[in-house]
């Protein structure tokens, strides 16, 4: 009985991101950031239920409120670390080296285990939080190897100034999926390093290009070898985009879960549209916004502010209650960060994961029949560590 | 029993929300997906409606029987026309509805669909959050102030000296209108005049290092210390002063900071706390702002108390150099005229608050007596009033005279009245 490969449908639609980021954005403004636990929340079980392997959407289970707990667990931690370790950090800085650089640098490199336990907690959090066909994710406990892994390969990564990339993005990943569950069966991550290596080769092609074209220029002194400076940065962009469109395919080609694989299509092409096409509506909407907020606040003073006019010219400008222009500046800040976020919501992350979602298909479905439920994965601090460490928004 | 065949892309352009429209006609078997949260196995239904309940029949001719109570629908889900409910908040079965007339009949049917789980952690997420809140107090308020200013003492000249000059360097970028920082104002003879008041005041003997004392062209009026006893005047506050008394008393007073070493503390404090702060607000948009905001609340706290140390300091540095310590009140006097008193806090010397208590206590310690005052000379007063280069002709007075400030307040002290009295130079003892 041969049953077909499961396609995976995308049911996210632009406008209904906008407003969920829109929302929950405003929100966690005005709530000075403590909306943010259910702004995460609310997002990722949009974008869950977004991707349908086989018309089965992703379900998101985790509670902003636990995310909440785990915030304040991290914190109760964290403080104590940063508060003491950043002020002896600065003495220290100051009395030998008379600067701050060295207590950036050292503030720096003692945050770099807590980051890399924060990514992998956070990752066991959100796996344990995901459903699909009612089966619960899961991520063995493993920080520490994690967490020295983490060092040792980053660490070599920024020796070989970033040569050694492919590599360590093969080891780190090889080492969570490997310890990922789909209910009780465990994840393979199969393949090599080397497999990634033919994805990052249009990057080193381009970055060498571009050292050439400078050394020629500097050596010759001929502006004319410029030009092919901008070919070289074109180059390193598309090189950029088949990276996270081939290293997806290596990497999802070869994770296994039992008899069940994956099989996946991701187009650089696609990709390069995808950030094109959304920094332009980004930019566009931007550049009209502003516009049509300048004609705005061109009729109000118009209509309102006759006798405003006449006090500017008399110097009066006193008459203006002091709060007007600090409540238009703070909510032009603020509006500011909203949208750009929504924006890139919407713009991007959206119809990147449509893409990435859309060409990949689950292949031998068959074998899930075998897998069955596992125990709940409780967690105490849920990625309260990466919330309170500026990691950005990884999922 | 589970069959995907039919499940190919739906690229349906979906329409958000969907109208109400009648139910669907009863007898046309309808069909979705049931999980039952035990095996990933899926599979395929058909739903009848009953009184009250929705009926699952599988394909073996089993039934399930759902109260239409019972049910909770999966919030913000992206397929708007589809639902998906289960039987119970905790219950891991769940079916999956794409028909939309077998959603709309469930959306009008079962009341309850939106009913959220209780929040059962309530007493755990008060305590883990009186806890952070106690921990960032006990560090922000109590641990990281006390080795601030253990380290402040411990921290050698030069650092503390590097500490200052970085510091005046992004003060001067700040405050700039373009791209160039403010300028230093060097006159020769602007700057004998700011020796001359640092000479009569004399206060070396109680400095961990020397003073050095910079004048900047921008019309803010204040002055504050900086570590490594790098004292910054704003051209604003000479502009402002009556007198030379009223700006040797505030350069007093910011010798009063420097000798309790009160701006290494600040800095190391700030060190501490804006990475602490920083946890609070993660990195919602514009949290910077946030952080920036309560930083500035947490200062304050400290700042009133070394106020009133630099206060105390320049009240008997002046008393020793025998300049009445009024000068401090009659400055601020003026300033909380023509500011107001909670405006202090933000427009001049910043972060001084409770200026009516300030002067007050500056007329205390003037106590009565008469001072020789005379810090400098007509001449040098003229000097230090054209340290950034020749003053604009509209601006060459006071609205006011020393006689009528003295006289409104009702101090008795002709001496003060002497600065025309060409007795040699006031700062050379
Ligand atoms: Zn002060």
């Amino acid at each position: 009985m041969a049953f077909a490969d499961l396609r995976t449908d995308y049911a996210g639609e632009k406008p209904r991101i906008f407003n969920l980021a829109l929302v929950t954005g405003v929100f966690t403004v005005l709530t000075v950031g403590f909306y943010r636990f259910w702004m995460k929340t609310r997002m990722r079980r949009y974008y869950w239920s977004a991707i349908r392997p086989g018309g089965i959407p992703l379900e998101y289970v985790g509670t902003p409120t636990e995310k909440l707990l785990g915030f304040f667990t991290a914190v109760v931690f964290l403080a104590f670390y940063i508060g003491i370790v950043n002020l002896i950090l600065m003495f220290f800085s100051f009395s030998l080296f008379e600067g701050t650089a060295p207590a950036y640098a050292v503030s720096v490199v003692g945050l770099t285990p807590m980051i890399f336990f924060a990514q992998y907690r956070a990752r066991r959090y959100v796996l344990a939080r995901t459903r699909w066909r009612g089966i619960r994710f899961g991520l063995e406990p493993g920080v520490a190897g994690f967490v020295w892994r983490s060092m040792l390969h980053w660490g070599l990564t920024v020796v070989t100034a970033g040569l050694y990339w492919p590599v360590k993005t093969y080891y780190l990943e090889k080492y969570r999926v490997d310890r990922t569950y789909y209910g009780d069966h465990r994840m393979h991550q199969g393949g090599s390093w080397k497999t990634l290596v033919k994805p990052m080769i249009h990057v080193y092609l381009a970055l060498v290009t571009l050292v050439a074209v400078v050394a020629v220029t500097t050596v010759t002194e001929d502006p004319r070898y410029a030009p092919l400076g901008m070919l070289g940065m074109g180059w390193f962009v598309y090189g950029l985009a088949h990276w996270k469109a081939q290293s997806f395919k290596a990497l999802t080609e070869t994770k296994t879960l039992g008899d069940v694989r994956l099989r996946t299509a991701p187009r650089t092409g696609r990709i390069i549209g995808i950030y094109a096409g959304g920094w332009a509506a980004m930019f566009g909407i931007f550049v009209a916004a502003s516009i049509v907020i300048g004609i705005v606040v061109a009729m109000i003073v118009a209509a309102v502010g006759s006798n405003l006019f006449a006090d500017i010219e008399e110097g009066n400008l006193a008459a203006i209650p002091r709060f007007v222009p600090i409540l238009f500046g703070l909510l032009i800040y603020f509006s500011y960060f909203v949208f750009w976020s929504v924006l890139k919501e919407t713009f991007i992350s959206l119809p990147m994961m449509k893409h990435f979602a859309e060409v990949t298909e689950i292949v031998n479905p068959d074998a899930l029949r075998a897998v069955r439920q596992r125990a709940r994965d409780e967690f105490a601090e849920a990625e309260g560590f990466a919330d309170a460490l500026p990691l950005g928004d990884a999922f | 029993m589970s069959d995907f065949d039919d499940h190919g892309p739906t690229s349906l352009p979906e329409p958000p929300p969907p109208p109400p429209e009648p139910e669907p006609p009863k007898p046309v078997e309808v069909f979705a997906d049931y999980v039952d949260g035990m095996t990933a196995g899926v599979e395929r239904v058909s739903i009848w409606s009953k009184p009250d309940a929705i009926l699952l029949r599988f394909a073996s001719g089993d039934e399930l029987t759902w109260a239409l109570d019972d049910l909770r629908a999966l919030p913000d889900q992206a397929d708007a026309r589809g639902i998906v409910v289960k039987p119970g908040h905790d219950s891991l079965e769940r079916l999956i509805v794409r028909d939309p007339g077998i959603a709309i009949h469930i959306r009008e049917n079962a009341k309850r669909l939106g009913q959220r789980p209780p929040v059962t952690n309530i007493p755990r997420i008060a305590g883990w959050a009186s806890g952070a809140v106690a921990s960032v107090a006990l560090i922000i308020f109590v641990l990281v102030p006390i080795m601030a200013n253990q380290l402040a003492t411990y921290l050698p000249p030069e650092g503390e000296r590097a500490l200052g000059d970085a510091t005046f360097g992004q003060i001067r970028t700040a405050l700039s209108s373009d791209a160039s920082p403010v300028s230093l104002c060097e006159k020769p003879e602007g700057m004998a005049a700011i020796t001359a008041i640092e000479k009569r005041l004399n206060a070396e003997v109680d400095l961990p290092y020397p003073v050095e004392i910079a004048v900047l062209d921008h019309e803010l009026v204040n002055a504050f210390a900086l570590p490594g006893g790098r004292i910054i005047v704003f051209r604003g506050l000479i502009d402002d002063a009556q007198n030379a008394e009223e700006v040797t008393a505030v350069i007093a007073h910011e010798i009063g900071h420097v000798a309790n070493r009160d701006p290494t503390r600040d800095a190391l404090r700030s060190a501490g706390s804006i990475g602490v702060l920083g946890l609070l607000f993660g990195d919602f948009a514009g949290g910077t702002v946030m952080l920036f905001l309560a930083n500035q609340l947490v200062n304050a706290k400290y700042s009133q108390a070394a106020e009133t140390g630099a206060d105390a300091y320049a009240h008997d540095l002046l008393q020793r150099a025998d300049i009445d310590p009024k000068w401090i009140g009659t400055f601020f006097e003026r300033m909380v005229e023509e500011y107001g008193d909670a405006e202090g806090v933000m427009a001049h010397l910043s972060s001084h608050p409770q200026s009516r208590a300030r002067i007050e206590a500056a007329a205390t310690a003037s106590g009565g007596r008469t001072y020789r005052n005379e810090v400098l000379t007509d001449a040098q007063w003229a000097a230090l009033r054209e340290v950034c280069g020749p003053r604009p002709a509209s601006d060459d007075g006071n609205d006011k005279s020393p006689d009528d400030d003295a006289e409104e307040e009702g101090w008795e002290e002709p001496d003060t009245r002497r600065q025309d009295a060409p007795t040699g130079l006031s700062g050379d003892n």
